[in-house]
């Protein structure tokens, strides 16, 4: 292609464009560097000070002890993990049959999960705490965990899809091997979706470490709070010393950026494929 | 549609596999919905029984004045949300639809805000945004001019909440923008170009045209998508200043589990389910009337 | 089949395992004051050891969740058995009977030798029942903070019990600075929000009041208003405070720790904050609140208790533990500062005016502000209306701040203030 001036004006235009969805997080990551003396100054100081001295994480060691942000962010990684596992047994399960196999009540299963993609929360949230309410299950994980062990609406659809496109012979050959239901699915079909399979853990694993509403309702322990709890509550409890709470906002979400920048291929792959189908 | 033309198992079978996802909609999907009906005709503070009030917490509502506004902050919130999203969304796209080195280094730079929780991104805007030490503030004061107050003002907190909520959501529409543009065969602009059509004639005539399915879907995911701000007023604004952030989600929020209104915010969540429900079904009209008409 | 036993297990352990050891006896304290994390565990430890077979559990709630978790566990009959109880609830609480009736402890044992009656009986009181509901622990009154060393520096005398609020308005005059002449004000005289432990204070310091408790509505007397009016215009017109929405990027008394304002209006319970942030910094101190043109004033105070659960398996245990955290045994420094102790060994022990630890003989007042008449704006539903914790954005609050803020009249706010104050009251008392 030829490098004409519409590509280097394109080139810069989306350089200055991507810096600006960066540069918070960057800024995030310079304060979170900056002493107590020198984060509330007029006019704000560039330069983080604690860098170059010899105290530069303390910002962080105060969040991660004292603050016990080291526990949380431990707690969290726990509960997503957890959360994504359950997920990908259960979509893939229901995603198979809904691919694969013949039931009556299949379009009606299929549209209601649909459906409730559509459902904000809030809709379904007081039942859903008064549930779990009664079952005594306040200040434990299970009202997190067990919703992803049953139900996942994005999940299995992106894994009927993938069913639906696993090379037909396969199955044939399952058929003619005389395989059972469980066979089929574990020996034959599963081993094909590992990418989708990888893709949807980080997927779950992304949405549970970035929620608010239900880990702030169901955990009131200290000690079992998650990060994202943790984060909104640092404003309340420990006043706003920015710099602080910066750096624990640094911690809360680097995990995830790391995780995002390895499998952003497929991520966003997903994202494309699943835009082509609409 | 099944690949398998017969019914290769047996009966029970299937059920098996979809035992979890069936009884998971059943608890945690169908039973609420009805039982959330229920309890909007009650009166309920957590501490004792819920007591059936009839059409009590409607009643209210119509009468509030707060609850007329929550409802045109999520009207004001949803249009800026979906016409941001989309217009920006495309945009992008179109920016990013071109083979440089490094061009998914931006496209994932672009979609870093999609995966970060937004308690932290409310925190480091609020950062950004603050009166005094922010960096906005300093930019316009030292041009000599006063910074508004972004989140302090009623007049602009809900907007400036929505933006940024189109900011952090942005780079997702972006992506599927992008597949949308690069499934149209290039063939076809390849010719338009050799006819001598400009970048703008060959945008709004070949390309905008054969993106309308990818446009809808989108239209239909943003218009779902700008009721999930929960987590983003909680972090900046909490619904204030005096009511101006506050929209129908973050109310539910409020009255339930900050004032312990437990029926009162349950009607305000039906509210929300038939908004969603209209919008979606409007989306659906017009996109019938669109595909009719360009056919 | 690998991801499938780690779930199976993990999901085992996601139930909170909380290990009892069987034969003794568990405690639950609930409590809100992050700040006392150390403290609590040091308590425990101490009683623990004092009272073997007994091990207690704290779990501190931010002020925002508290009273959300503490209703949950109120609905699933699962109330920790001693538990914070503030004489914002306890009213509410003591009428739908989820507090236990402390009547048979409280007349049977030895109590008023260690408490002092007349606390008990405010909190009595304040519930609007005919039994004890809560052991108070302290008794909390609003201050006037000032910074000595800006005070010098200015050349202004220090506030006195003297004070009116034309001695406040000009010394707020002289401390408000632009040290660097650059057009923006450096120092403040004073600042304040529209939060109940900021404006509430000088409303009774004018012998004002905001709830007309013969028909339960807001109605604000002209004392009431003019306490308002004073503090709104400290803003608008004579700008010695800034209006709130230029200071939302600290969080409130960080304003005068970090030296941004001369004086501050908030509970004495800051003087713990304030000693651990301060410490040598600066010189500083606190006054009685300066009183009104009516010349006539009550103080603005409340007792801040503990409440056992009405169904509590140890009732004589827990009602040991409350009055071994209420004060019985523990000693000053694993009390808040600038609380003052309901338990005589404590309010009048000589550690509790200690000359040496800012500020210094100030302690003084709170005990005499601790035996003059108190009263409150509490109510059912008064944080709803009041505007607090997680709505602190609206209500009376809001209708302050968007005053000071110049977006809205004082006229107005008032007239709305009052019709959305009303609805809610009107819910509670019909």
């Amino acid at each position: 292609m030829k490098r004409t001036s519409t590509y280097y004006i394109r080139l810069i235009l989306i350089i200055l464009v991507a810096f600006f969805y960066v540069f918070p997080f960057l800024w995030m990551i310079a304060n979170s560097f900056m002493s107590d003396k020198n984060i509330l100054s007029v006019p704000p100081k560039i330069i983080p000070d604690l860098l170059f001295s010899k105290n530069a994480f303390s910002n962080y060691k105060s969040v991660l002890v004292q603050y016990n942000f080291g526990r949380y962010t431990f707690n969290s990684i726990w509960v997503c993990t957890l959360a994504a596992l359950g997920q990908i047994i259960v979509c893939s399960l229901a995603g198979f049959a809904l691919a694969l196999m013949h039931f009556r009540g299949k379009n009606i299963t299929f549209s209601l999960l649909l459906l409730t993609l559509m459902i904000p929360v809030q809709v379904t949230i007081i039942p859903e705490y008064y549930i779990f309410m009664k079952l005594g299950w306040m200040d434990t994980y299970l009202p997190l965990l067990i919703p992803s062990f049953l139900a996942g609406a994005f999940g299995t659809f992106m894994l009927k899809e993938f069913f639906s496109q696993v090379p037909r012979p396969l199955f044939d050959a399952g058929i003619i091997d005389g395989v059972n239901s469980y066979q089929m699915f574990l020996r034959i079909y599963l081993p094909q979706a590992i990418s989708p399979l990888a893709t949807l853990f980080i997927i779950a694993f992304m949405n549970n470490w970035n929620d608010l509403l239900r880990p702030m309702l169901y955990i009131s322990k200290r000690d079992l709070y998650l990060v994202t709890v943790a984060l909104s509550q640092f404003q309340n409890q420990y006043g706003v010393r920015w710099n602080l709470l910066l750096a624990g906002s640094v911690l809360s979400v680097i995990p995830l950026i790391v995780v995002f920048a390895f499998s952003q291929r497929y991520i966003i792959e997903s994202t494309m494929s699943s835009g082509i189908k609409g | 549609m099944t690949q398998t033309p017969f019914r290769w198992h047996r009966r029970i079978t299937p059920w098996i596999f979809i035992l979890p996802t069936v009884i998971g909609l059943l608890i945690f999907r169908l039973i609420p919905i009805f039982s959330s009906f229920y309890l909007s005709f009650t009166e309920w503070n957590l501490l004792r029984k819920a007591q059936f009030i009839g059409l009590g917490n409607y009643v209210e509502m119509m009468k509030s004045r707060e609850f007329l506004m929550t409802l045109t902050n999520t009207l004001q919130f949803s249009l800026v949300y979906v016409v941001g999203s989309m217009a920006l969304g495309l945009a992008l796209a179109v920016l990013i639809d071109v083979q440089i080195k490094g061009i998914s280094l931006y496209r994932a730079a672009i979609y870093l805000p999609v995966v970060t929780s937004a308690v932290a991104v409310g925190i480091v805007w609020n950062w950004i945004l603050g009166p005094t030490y922010g960096i906005v503030s300093n930019i316009f004061e030292s041009l000599g001019l006063t910074a508004p107050y972004w989140l302090s003002d009623p007049k602009l907190a809900l907007n400036t909440v929505a933006s940024l909520q189109v900011w952090k959501m942005s780079g997702y529409y972006m992506i599927i923008f992008l597949a949308g543009l690069q499934a149209i065969n290039k063939d076809v602009l390849e010719s338009a170009r050799i006819d001598g059509a400009n970048a703008f004639q060959s945008f709004f005539r070949i390309t905008l045209p054969m993106l309308m399915s990818t446009f809808f879907f989108v239209l239909t995911i943003t218009i779902i998508d700008s009721f999930k701000n929960f987590e983003l007023i909680y972090a900046m604004t909490k619904g204030g200043p005096q009511n101006a952030s506050n929209t129908l989600v973050y109310d539910v929020y409020l009255n339930a589990f900050v004032f312990y209104r437990v029926g009162y915010a349950s009607a305000i969540a039906y509210i929300l389910l038939v908004f969603v429900g209209l919008l979606t079904i409007l989306n659906f009209f017009i996109k019938k009337y669109f595909v009719y008409s360009l056919d | 089949m690998l991801i499938l036993v780690i779930s199976l297990v993990g999901l085992l352990f996601a139930g909170g395992a909380a290990e009892k050891k069987s034969g003794e006896i568990n405690l639950e304290w609930w409590t809100w004051d992050a700040d006392m994390l150390e403290s609590n565990k040091q308590i425990i430890a101490q009683f623990e050891k004092e009272n073997p077979g007994v091990s207690i559990t704290n779990t501190i709630i931010p002020t925002t969740e508290y009273w959300t978790k503490i209703r949950i566990q109120a609905n699933q009959n699962k109330l920790p058995d001693v538990f914070t109880m503030s004489s914002g609830y306890i009213e509410e609480w003591a009428k739908e009977g989820l507090v236990y009736n402390l009547d048979s402890f409280v007349e049977k044992d030895d109590t008023f030798d260690y408490f002092y009656k007349a606390i008990f009986d405010t909190s009595k009181e304040i519930s609007a029942a005919d039994h004890y509901y809560s052991i108070p622990f302290a008794l909390v009154t609003t201050v006037l903070y000032y910074n000595k060393d800006a005070f010098d520096k200015a050349g202004v005398a220090y506030p006195t019990d003297d004070w009116t609020w034309d001695d406040f308005r000009s010394a707020a005059k002289k401390l408000t600075v632009d040290t660097n002449v650059d057009g923006k004000i450096d120092q403040w005289g004073f600042t304040f929000t529209g939060r109940y432990a900021e404006i509430e204070p000088w409303v009774y310091a004018n012998n004002g009041n905001f709830v007309d408790r013969s028909t339960m509505r807001f109605n604000p007397d002209k004392n009431a208003l003019d306490a308002l009016k004073m503090l709104t215009n400290l803003v608008l017109v004579d700008k010695v405070a800034p209006p709130q929405k230029d200071m939302s990027t600290f969080k409130l008394e960080e304003v005068f720790y970090g030296e941004v304002a001369a004086m501050w209006v908030d509970g004495s319970w800051l003087t713990d904050s304030f000693r651990r942030n301060i410490g040598d910094d600066f010189r500083w101190g606190f006054v009685r609140i300066p009183t009104g043109p009516s010349n006539k004033r009550v103080t603005y105070g409340w007792p801040d208790s503990y409440a056992l659960a009405p169904n509590t398996k140890h009732p004589e245990m827990a009602w040991k533990f409350a009055r071994y955290v209420a004060g019985e045994g523990i000693g000053l420094d694993l009390y808040m500062a600038g609380k003052i102790p309901s338990a005589k060994a404590l309010a009048e022990s000589p550690e509790f005016v200690d000359p040496a630890v800012q500020p210094g003989l100030d302690m003084l007042k709170l005990i005499e502000l601790a035996a003059s008449p108190m009263t409150t704006s509490y109510t059912m539903g008064w944080s709803e209306w009041r505007g607090y914790g997680g709505s602190d954005s609206l209500g009376l609050n809001g209708m302050i701040d968007a005053i000071i803020n110049g977006q809205m009249s004082f006229d107005e706010a008032m007239k709305k203030g009052s019709e959305g104050i009303n609805t809610v009251l009107s819910r509670y008392y019909k």
